[in-house]
C-alpha cells in the first residue's frame, strides 16, 4: 500500500517539475543588465563564479590591516562605488594609451576648485585735486578705479561703484604698484611691477579697455614713482638690484635715464616707497632691508627697514645724507611715501604695521615717528598707498587688506576713525592678498595649500 | 617669492630670502612674524643668484637635503639641518651639465625636482636665445629683457648625487616636448612621473623618457582657464594637481588620477 502511495507522490512531483520547466521555457525572462554585460564581454554563464575584471580600489579604501573598508561616518557623501565611478571619468583607456611614449593625452577637464579673491586689492592711491577724483590701483582684478573724492560707502552698502574704470588687455594694467597723478593735466602714471617692466601713462579721461597714451620702459622690479614737476623729472624706485632711476618726466619708449642712484654706499636695500620735496631739494626712499651684491656670492644681509635721504640730484654710488632706522621707527614693510612740503612731514604707509607713520623730514637715526595712525577704529589693513591732499587738508590711504580707501584729517594721530571710507567689498572683508601667484606647495599634514607671494 | 617647499617628513617649510642670498627653514605650522628655525647664509655657501635673485628651493626630506639653483649654471646641495655659513655638500656645475642659467644680469633660476626613491635629480633649464620656440612666452616686458629670454628649455635628469661637471643621464628637450619655460617641477616617485609647469600647461613625463619626446599628458591650463600655470604641487591622497595661475591671480586645482 505504501509503495503505491510513494509511486504516486513521485509522479506528482515529476509532473509538477515538468510543468514548471515548460512554463519557464515558454516565457521570455527579462535578462538583468549584468547578463547583457557578460554577453558583451564574450562571457557565458557557467554556474560558477568567474573572474571578470580587476580594478584598483580607490586609495585609502584598504586599511593597513588589510580591511577593505575604512569606517566612515554616516554623514559621508563618498562611497566606495562613487570613488570608483569618479575614476572612470578619468578614462581608463587613456591610461592604457599613455603607457606608450610619443603620444600626448590632452586632459581638458576644468579645475575642480579655484581660489581667487573676487574683490579688488588696492596697491596704491592718488588724488586728482583738480577734478576732485580718487584713483585707486587694483592689482588683483587689474585696473584703475576712479571715484569721486567725496564718496563715502554707507555702512549697509556692499560697495561703492566707481565712476570710471580703466581696465582690459589693451591697458596692460596688471600687477601694478606705483601711482602718480599729474595735478595739472590729470595724466595718470602707473608702475608695472615685475610682469611688465614699464610705466604706463594714461590721459585723465581714459576709460575702459584703452591703450596707454605713453609707455616708458624701465628696469625689472619697479615699485614707486614720484615726479619733480618743477624740473620735469620722474623718479622710480627699483627693488632689486636696488636703485633709483631718474628720467625726463615726458620720456617714453627706451629712453635712457638722466641719472641712476645705485651702489653699496647708497644704503638702498630692497627699495620701495619714494617721495621728493622740491622745496628742500630732498629725495626720500624707504627700504625693506634685505640686500646683497648680486655679483658676489654670500654677500646677502638682513638689514632692518630704513628711510634713506639724499639730495634731489643724487647720482651714482652716493651715500645718503641721513638714515632713519631702528626699532623705535616702527617701520615694517614700508610702502608708499608722501611728503607734505608745507609742514615738512613725511608720511609712510606701513604695510605689516597696519599703520601710517609720520616723520619729520629732518629726522635721523632710531627715532619714533612724530605721529602714528593706528588702531581698530582707523580701518587700516595692510596699507601700502598714501597720498597727501594739501588742497583739502586730507590724508588718503589705500589698504591691500580690505579693498578700501580711507581718508583722515591731515593732522590725524592715534586710533582715529576715518573721515570717509570708499569700500569695494563688504565691511568685514579680509583680502586673500594674492600678489601674483607664481608657485605653490602642498602641506599634506594639514591639507593646506601654501602660496608664496 | 617664486618657490616654496614643504617637508612632510619633518613638518617644515623652506623658502629662499631672494634678495639676501639665504635659505630659511620655518616650522610647518609657522604663522605671522615667526622667526625661522634655521638660516643658511654666508660666503661659504656659494649662493649666488644674479640679478634674477635667488628664487627656487627644493627639499629632499628622505636624504635631508636642500637643492638650490643659482648662478652661474649651478645647483647647490645643502644639508637640511645646516645653519649659518655652511658649505654645500655638492655643487653641480660645468658645461657638460647643460645647465644654463640665463646670466648674472638677469633671468629666473631654473627649477629643481628630486626623486628620492629612484635617486634622480631633475633640473629644468632655460636656454639663452631669442624669443620663440616651444610654447609662447608671456606678454609683458620688452623682448630685450633678460627676464623674457631663454627659450626653448629642457628637463635634465641626473643621478641624485651628481656633482661637479657631470653629464645628465637623460635630456628631455626639443620641439616635440613643447618645453619653453619651466617654472616649477614636482615628482611622483611611486610611478616615476615628472610633472612640470611650463607656463601655459602642466606636462607629465616619465623619469625614463629621454630626447625629443612629447609629454605623456598635458593639461593645457591656458586653453582651459585663459590663464597659465606658474608652478605645480601634487596631492596624491586626493589625486589632485595644484597650480598657481598668475594670469588670473588665483590658485587652481585639477583632479588628475591618471598619474597617481
Amino acid at each position: 500500500m505504501h509503495a503505491k502511495r510513494n509511486n504516486g507522490g513521485i509522479a506528482i512531483l515529476a509532473g509538477t517539475v515538468a510543468i514548471a520547466i515548460a512554463i519557464f521555457s515558454s516565457v521570455k525572462v527579462k535578462q538583468p543588465p549584468l547578463a547583457a554585460a557578460s554577453e558583451l564581454a564574450l562571457r557565458q554563464p557557467t554556474g560558477q563564479p568567474q573572474l571578470v575584471s580587476i580594478a584598483r580600489l580607490p586609495h585609502g579604501s584598504v586599511t593597513p590591516d588589510g580591511e577593505m573598508c575604512e569606517w566612515a561616518p554616516a554623514s559621508t557623501t563618498i562611497t566606495l562605488f562613487a570613488e570608483l565611478e569618479q575614476e572612470k571619468i578619468a578614462d581608463s583607456s587613456a591610461r592604457t594609451r599613455s603607457e606608450d611614449a610619443g603620444k600626448t593625452i590632452e586632459v581638458m577637464r576644468p579645475p575642480v576648485r579655484t581660489i581667487r579673491d573676487t574683490d579688488p586689492i588696492y596697491s596704491s592711491i592718488a588724488v586728482d585735486a583738480h577734478f576732485d577724483e580718487v584713483i585707486l590701483q587694483d592689482e588683483n582684478l587689474f585696473g584703475l578705479k576712479i571715484f569721486n573724492r567725496l564718496d563715502n560707502t554707507a555702512p549697509g552698502a556692499r560697495f561703492t561703484e566707481p565712476k570710471r574704470v580703466i581696465a582690459g588687455p589693451k591697458t596692460k594694467l596688471q600687477y601694478n604698484c606705483g601711482l602718480y597723478v599729474d595735478q595739472n593735466s590729470g595724466d595718470i602714471y602707473s608702475v608695472m611691477a615685475d610682469t611688465g617692466d614699464r610705466i604706463l601713462i594714461f590721459s585723465h579721461d581714459a576709460k575702459g579697455n584703452v591703450s596707454p597714451a605713453r609707455e616708458l620702459m624701465t628696469p625689472h622690479r619697479g615699485y614707486a614713482v614720484a615726479v619733480d614737476e618743477e624740473k620735469q623729472e620722474l623718479y622710480l624706485t627699483v627693488q632689486f638690484p636696488p636703485k633709483v632711476m631718474v628720467y625726463r618726466k615726458m620720456a617714453s619708449g627706451d629712453e635712457k635715464p638722466l641719472r641712476v642712484l645705485e651702489g653699496e654706499r647708497t644704503g638702498l636695500a630692497d627699495s620701495h616707497g619714494i617721495a621728493i620735496d622740491p622745496r628742500t631739494k630732498l629725495l626720500f626712499v624707504n627700504n625693506y632691508g634685505n640686500t646683497s651684491n648680486y655679483r658676489v656670492a654670500g654677500t646677502g644681509k638682513f638689514n632692518p627697514p630704513s628711510i634713506t635721504v639724499y639730495p634731489l640730484e643724487a647720482d651714482g654710488d652716493s651715500a645718503p645724507l641721513r638714515v632713519i632706522q631702528g626699532p623705535k621707527t616702527e617701520l615694517d614693510w614700508p610702502g608708499a611715501m608722501y611728503v607734505d612740503p608745507e609742514r615738512g612731514d613725511l608720511y609712510v604707509a606701513n604695510d605689516l604695521g597696519d599703520s601710517i607713520l609720520v616723520f619729520h623730514e629732518t629726522d635721523e637715526g632710531n627715532v619714533a615717528p612724530a605721529r602714528m595712525i593706528k588702531g581698530p577704529k582707523t580701518g587700516l589693513k595692510n596699507p601700502t598707498g598714501v597720498f597727501v591732499d594739501n588742497k583739502n587738508k586730507e590724508l588718503w590711504v589705500s589698504n591691500m587688506g580690505n579693498a578700501a580707501a580711507t581718508v583722515y584729517s591731515l593732522m590725524a594721530n592715534g586710533d582715529v576713525a576715518p573721515l570717509r571710507t570708499i569700500r569695494s567689498a563688504p565691511p568685514d572683508k579680509l583680502s586673500i592678498k594674492f600678489g601674483k601667484t607664481e608657485a605653490v606647495a602642498y602641506d599634506s599634514k594639514r591639507e593646506q595649500i601654501l602660496v608664496p607671494n | 617669492m617664486h618657490d616654496l617647499g614643504y617637508d612632510a617628513v619633518h613638518d617644515e617649510l623652506v623658502v629662499t630670502s631672494s634678495l639676501a642670498q639665504a635659505i630659511l627653514t620655518f616650522r610647518g605650522g609657522a604663522n605671522g612674524e615667526e622667526a625661522p628655525l634655521r638660516i643658511i647664509q654666508g660666503p661659504h655657501t656659494q649662493i649666488l643668484a644674479g640679478a634674477g635673485a635667488l628664487a627656487k628651493v627644493t627639499v629632499d626630506p628622505v636624504h635631508n637635503e636642500y637643492l638650490v639653483p643659482g648662478a652661474p649654471d649651478t645647483v647647490l646641495v645643502f644639508p637640511r639641518e645646516g645653519k649659518g655659513d655652511v658649505a654645500p655638500l655638492r655643487v653641480l656645475r660645468g658645461p657638460d651639465t647643460q645647465i644654463r642659467y640665463p646670466d648674472l644680469e638677469g633671468g629666473d633660476n631654473p627649477p629643481v625636482g628630486v626623486d628620492p626613491v629612484h635617486d634622480l635629480l631633475i633640473v629644468g633649464t632655460r636656454m639663452p636665445g631669442r624669443r620663440g620656440g616651444g610654447e609662447a612666452e608671456e606678454e609683458g616686458a620688452s623682448s630685450d629683457s633678460p627676464f623674457r629670454r631663454g627659450v626653448p628649455g629642457a628637463l635634465l635628469i641626473f643621478d641624485r648625487t651628481a656633482s661637479g661637471n657631470a653629464k645628465p643621464r637623460a635630456v628631455i628637450g626639443g620641439p616635440q616636448t613643447g618645453i619653453g619655460r619651466v617654472n616649477q617641477i614636482a615628482v611622483y616617485p611611486p610611478k616615476g612621473w615628472i610633472v612640470a609647469s611650463t607656463g601655459n600647461s602642466l606636462c607629465v613625463w616619465s623619469i625614463n623618457d629621454n630626447g625629443d619626446v612629447p609629454p605623456r599628458w598635458r593639461i593645457p591650463v591656458q586653453k582651459i582657464t585663459g590663464g597659465g600655470s606658474g608652478g605645480v604641487a601634487l596631492d596624491p591622497v586626493h589625486k589632485e594637481i595644484i597650480a598657481p595661475d598668475s594670469a588670473n591671480n588665483s590658485v587652481i586645482t585639477f583632479y588628475f588620477p591618471e598619474i597617481f
